[in-house]
């Protein structure tokens, strides 16, 4: 344990590239959320000043009256939470199976599942979309949410397998021959073990369904159906571009990321390692 | 376990295999089947055409186009990723004051929607207001305002930003490793005179090589067919061509074009060449001691 009163040109040299990599990863963050408070003139200014002088809320009032911006909202809300509940109760079930279970063509299974985990969004959306059609659910967010859990359960199922071989198959066993059914076994031993992994899996996927945009431009053609990914990237094409309005709209679409992801930063970096986020 | 409990595991497995097949398996090959027809994209009409879509885009010049930006693309940001992510997963894994709040703000820009990425560096690379011109002008570096996303530089605005969008996922890899190496192993080398540079040569980057070997895989398949990032840089710039990779191509092709057939054929050309890749990949860097 060294004291701070001398540090030595080693530890110097380490704040140094750590405050680098701040203002690399996160300055573009600052920049966004000091547009977002400036009046119109201070974003325009030249030259530019690094904090709102008057700051105000006006470019999230425009965003709010002149956008849908709450039905994108309330669309994302829908559309990623129901992707996260259809995908973690099948993976949940397929990753404990096969963990626990062994049966013919279970390897197969594994594998199988990796191999789709490779399959990339614009490999799959070009005959989904035709098929989609074809069926008729075009332009509803039903289509979105297979698409979301189609795509996030392969790596779900990935990631799940890992928390489950993480926790003792005797625990069960134990609980098993004390006379508890397997049910008990599940509900008792298992879920409440594996709870912190179960959480940070479905984080994750509500992190993917949520930023999702090819996903949503292909299969959502009418405005009122639009999630937020989609809703504010049109913001752009306006004729004039807004910059207080897109970055107003950035930081609301990033807010409830950057809260769930605080929630899962810890065990992310315990070191899962490769193959815990996809994209 | 039990044998009777067989059928409970089967039970358990199916939801996630009929999930998996007919919205995984099922498409992607349907894609590969349509890749045969003169296809449109809306209306039921189709035509087998045997093998003419691919006989067609091996003489179209755009296809060679885009095979030749998606290259250059995937190679300089996988490249830039990799060195990028390693030095800042090694400063993070040095112990200083505040390590797990930096720890956390560098992942940010993995989390965060491709489209708050795309659009906080369109703002802050426009080319009258933006704040990287302002400071290249400013430091004397530029003379006259950058168009960041006209023909000249618009490729290198989208490798900058994807490497930094991407890098942390190369971060986290590469520091989950780092933890678990022993830390005797450094001192046995600093015991032999090793310097700082020589034990990372010699000790660290063996370490690293399985977690390498498997995070270039998956960030060559990623950028290779990565879409968003490079469509939405594309709105608005009046340059789209000139970073037109292949996912863009196969989109465009598919929702503009309405040629779902050749689309999907290009989907089908952008699987063959990952496979073709991995398979060489594989042979060539693979250890026998699993990964």
């Amino acid at each position: 344990m060294r004291k701070i009163k001398s540090l030595s040109s080693r530890q110097l040299a380490i704040y140094g590239c750590a405050l680098v990599l701040v203002i690399f990863a996160a300055f573009p963050f600052f920049w966004m959320i000091s547009t977002a408070f400036k009046p119109l003139r201070e974003i325009f200014a030249y030259p530019p000043y690094f904090f709102p002088k008057d700051s105000t809320l006006a470019n999230f009032v425009r965003l709010f009256e002149q956008t849908r911006f709450l039905t994108y909202f309330k669309n994302s809300v829908i559309v990623s939470t129901s992707a996260v509940v259809v995908t973690m109760i099948i993976a949940t079930a397929g990753a404990y199976s096969l963990t626990r279970f062994r049966y013919y063509g279970r390897e197969r299974i594994a594998s199988l599942i990796l191999f789709t985990y490779m399959f990339a969004p614009i490999m799959i959306i070009i005959p989904f979309y035709v098929l989609i059609r074809k069926i008729g659910i075009a332009n509803t967010h039903f289509a979105l949410i297979m698409a979301y859990t189609a795509f996030c359960l392969p790596f779900n199922i990935w990631l799940l397998k890992a928390f489950f071989q993480s926790i003792p198959i005797v625990l069960e066993e134990a609980a098993l021959t004390d006379g508890a059914g397997r049910i008990q076994a599940i509900i008792h031993v298992v879920f409440p073990l594996a709870l912190p992994g179960i959480i940070a899996t479905g984080i994750f996927t509500f992190i993917l369904a949520w930023n999702d945009y090819i996903f949503v431009r292909i299969l959502i053609t009418s405005d009122e159906l639009k999630t937020l990914s989609v809703g504010i990237a049109d913001l752009y094409n306006a004729t004039v571009i807004d910059w207080g309005m897109i970055m107003s709209g950035g930081m609301m679409i990033t807010i409830p990321v950057l809260v769930f992801f605080t929630f899962i930063q810890r065990n992310l970096i315990a070191g899962w390692g490769a193959g815990a986020v996809k994209g | 376990m039990k044998i009777s409990s067989q059928k409970t595991g089967i039970m358990l497995i199916m939801p996630s295999v009929f999930v998996i097949c007919a919205l995984l398996v099922y498409p992607v090959s349907y894609g590969i089947w349509l890749s045969f027809f003169r296809k449109h994209s809306f209306f039921p009409e189709q035509n087998f055409v045997g093998l003419a879509n691919y006989v067609y885009l091996l003489k179209d010049p755009d296809f060679w186009m885009s095979l030749r930006y998606g290259t250059i693309y995937s190679f300089s940001t996988i490249s830039l990723q990799i060195i990028i992510g390693i030095i800042a997963a090694l400063i993070l894994h040095e112990s200083f004051r505040g390590r797990n709040f930096v720890r956390g703000i560098v992942l940010f820009p993995y989390m965060i929607p491709t489209v708050v990425a795309i659009l906080l560096w369109k703002w802050l690379l426009n080319s009258e207001f933006g704040l990287i011109n302002y400071f290249l002008r400013t430091i004397g570096i530029a003379k006259e305002p950058i168009s960041w996303i006209g023909k000249d530089h618009i490729m290198t605005s989208l490798i900058l930003i994807s490497v930094w969008e991407f890098f942390p996922f190369v971060v986290l890899s590469v520091l989950g490793r780092l933890q678990t190496i022993p830390p005797d192993l450094y001192e046995a080398a600093k015991v032999d005179g090793a310097g700082a540079f020589s034990r990372f040569i010699h000790i660290t980057l063996p370490q690293l090589r399985n977690v390498l070997f498997v995070v270039i895989l998956l960030r060559s398949i990623w950028m290779f067919t990565k879409f968003d990032t490079v469509w939405l840089l594309t709105q608005g710039g009046g340059a789209e061509k000139y970073i037109r990779t292949l996912p863009v191509y196969a989109y465009m092709r598919t929702f503009m074009y309405y040629q779902a057939g050749l689309g999907s054929t290009l989907a089908v050309i952008m699987f063959g060449i990952l496979i073709a890749f991995a398979a060489i990949y594989f042979k060539m860097f693979r250890r026998e001691e699993g990964i």
